[in-house]
């Protein structure tokens, strides 16, 4: 696993953004420069000071955007730059949430420190072509902020898109107008739909009313033309519900870029209720097939994400999106001789070893 | 007399004639059969007359890799044969429980190297062999405390450079503090002094020039 987080200290009295940088010849002013480097980590200096970091060599740093904290702290590094051929990262906007799902990989926490500044600050500072995800928590719990935000780095950055996951719970007809403006062409909206029928939805995301609600969100999206992706995350109750969800989205919900069906994540709540959530699509492939065929026999784009290739019947294959990100994604030795790792997901750094190597078919 | 009757109606559908005629043909809400007063017969209305669409176009004509639809990226090569581009993958920070435990108290790094470290311009040839098992395994949430101070290598890295920077300004005249390796209000102070008599940007902090103008790499 890649660390996100590292070990420092730094000479600032407050919590700072900058940008570190390796070679001395770009810099700029918000850049921090490598002056020390050792067996243990680096030293950065910029305008803030000086910053020693532990467990990571300076070049692996080189033009990460890193949120530094005070004194003896982290670096948490909000964008990484190395070696992605677009770069995608998520900033964390708040752990606060108004659902809470059976399987959440994050569960929420009650309290908000905001650092919508602080984040604004980096995403300015982003690497050229950056596609940047929103994530929480639910964003939309600081809609004000998070939309400044959206807008203050489109406008300044005319390369720079962003993908915010929400739960569609908190858009109102007043924010049409808003969201119906030019920067929000860069902007795209993942939104969890779990079941057509609303009591399933509801429980699966334990709030009463999230599906009616979800629905007038979707409403607003729509109305303002924003650029949508489901989501739908597999889990044993709204396997078989699978077909009334295609059809729902092939005729209620044609309007969206994409639809994305995705198998679950043994992280957070899931991993506690891995044997009642989890769905093995190996074992019966039938009713995703058929919402895939469905979706795109009425023109909707689905897609399958963290589904390793080998276990997708050859052609629903080039539906299985890479979409692990790199710094939690995992192989096992099983996988060694398979030629299509380049193109497969993989298994989440934290996926049950037995299970992953059991189900292994190399390409 | 015929051909004269028939020209007319064919040179408008044709799409000849006034632009008001064709304006005409669009989309008048008694044509759909729905209530004008119908919220979402309005919602569908406005979403046309978005002022974004002329945007959009644009988006189009510079993503020209697309496939077959309109809203795929140039970047269609990230997600294989598909023309939609996958959105950035959810990452959230994997939960608080699997955060690996804090640094024991055997640190992997016991003795920081004694030599004096290499500082700014001169970095090191060649780096040690790094060994990324000293580095946090996950992201952060928000709020959660800083790790505690741990014997690696970073402290003392860090007050060494503090250290020469307090002596090469105390050698100037211009800090007259301890020299303990801690950023305090005399050495801002003084590193302030300092930048304003170099002509430097004054910030009060050890910026790369600072250190360069010190000559705190050539001790």
């Amino acid at each position: 696993m890649i660390p996100l987080a590292l070990q420092s200290i730094s000479e600032a009295e407050q919590p700072f953004v900058t940008r570190l940088r390796v070679a001395t010849g770009t810099a700029d002013a918000a850049d921090s420069i490598l002056v020390a480097e050792d067996i243990d980590g680096a030293t950065f200096a910029g305008r803030n000071g000086l910053v020693s970091i532990s467990g990571s060599p300076a070049a692996a740093l080189d033009g990460d955007v890193v949120l530094v904290s005070s004194g003896v702290g982290r670096v948490e590094r909000l964008l990484r730059a190395g070696g992605l051929e677009i770069p995608t990262n998520t900033l964390l906007v708040t752990e606060r949430c108004d659902q809470l799902c059976l399987m959440c990989s994050q569960p929420p926490k009650k309290t908000h420190h905001d650092r919508f500044a602080l984040l604004t600050e980096a995403a300015l500072l982003a690497e050229p072509g950056s596609l940047i995800g929103i994530t929480g928590g639910e964003p939309t719990l600081y809609k004000a902020q998070l939309l400044d935000m959206i807008e203050t780095v489109l406008a300044a950055r005319s390369d720079v898109e962003f993908h915010v996951l929400t739960n569609g719970q908190h858009f109102e007809d007043a924010d049409v107008a808003r969201l119906a403006g030019a920067l929000y062409d860069r902007v795209t909206w993942g939104v969890p739909l779990y079941a057509r029928q609303a009591a399933l939805h509801d429980r699966i995301v334990g709030k009463k009313g999230a599906f009616d609600r979800l629905q007038d969100g979707l409403a607003v999206l729509l109305s303002a033309g924003c650029r949508v992706e489901l989501r739908t995350v597999l889990l044993s109750s709204n396997f078989t519900a699978l077909g009334e969800l295609a059809r729902y989205v092939t005729t209620r919900l044609r309007f969206v870029e994409a639809w994305s069906i995705m198998q679950l994540e043994n992280v957070g709540y899931a991993r506690k209720r891995w044997q009642e959530l989890y769905l093995d699509h190996s074992a019966d492939f039938g009713p995703i097939a058929a919402a895939l065929d469905h979706a795109h026999l009425h023109g909707v784009e689905a897609q399958l994400f963290n589904f390793p290739l080998c276990t997708v019947p050859a052609p629903y294959r080039h539906l299985a999106r890479p979409s692990i990100s790199d710094w939690k994604r995992k192989f096992v030795p099983e996988c060694s001789p398979c030629a299509a790792r380049e193109r497969c997901c993989g298994f989440f750094e934290w996926h049950p070893d037995d299970e992953a190597r059991s189900g292994v078919r190399p390409l | 007399m015929t051909n004269r009757r028939f020209l007319i109606p064919s040179l408008l559908a044709a799409g000849f004639g006034t632009t008001d005629s064709l304006h005409g043909t669009g989309l008048p809400s008694d044509h759909v059969g729905m209530d004008d007063d119908h919220v979402g017969r309005t919602a569908m209305l406005r979403l046309f007359t978005q002022d974004h669409l002329v945007s959009l176009a644009q988006h189009r004509s510079h993503r020209s890799h697309s496939s077959h639809r309109s809203h795929s990226s140039h970047r269609s090569s990230y997600g294989g044969g598909g023309g939609y581009r996958p959105a950035p993958v959810y990452t959230p920070p994997p939960a608080p429980t699997y955060r690996p435990p804090p640094p024991a108290p055997a640190p992997r790094y016991r003795t920081p190297a004694p030599a004096p470290v290499p500082l700014y311009g001169n970095p090191p040839p060649a780096p040690a062999p790094y060994d990324p098992g000293t580095g946090e395994t996950s992201r952060p949430g928000l709020g959660t405390p800083p790790p505690p101070p741990s014997l690696s290598g970073r402290s003392p890295r860090f007050a060494s450079i503090v250290r020469r920077v307090q002596i090469a300004l105390l050698a100037q005249g211009l800090y007259q503090g301890s020299i303990d390796g801690v950023v305090g209000p005399s050495l801002r102070g003084a590193l302030r002094r300092f930048q304003t008599t170099r002509g430097l940007e004054v910030t009060g902090t050890i910026t790369a020039p600072t250190l360069n103008a010190l000559r705190v790499s050539s001790d």
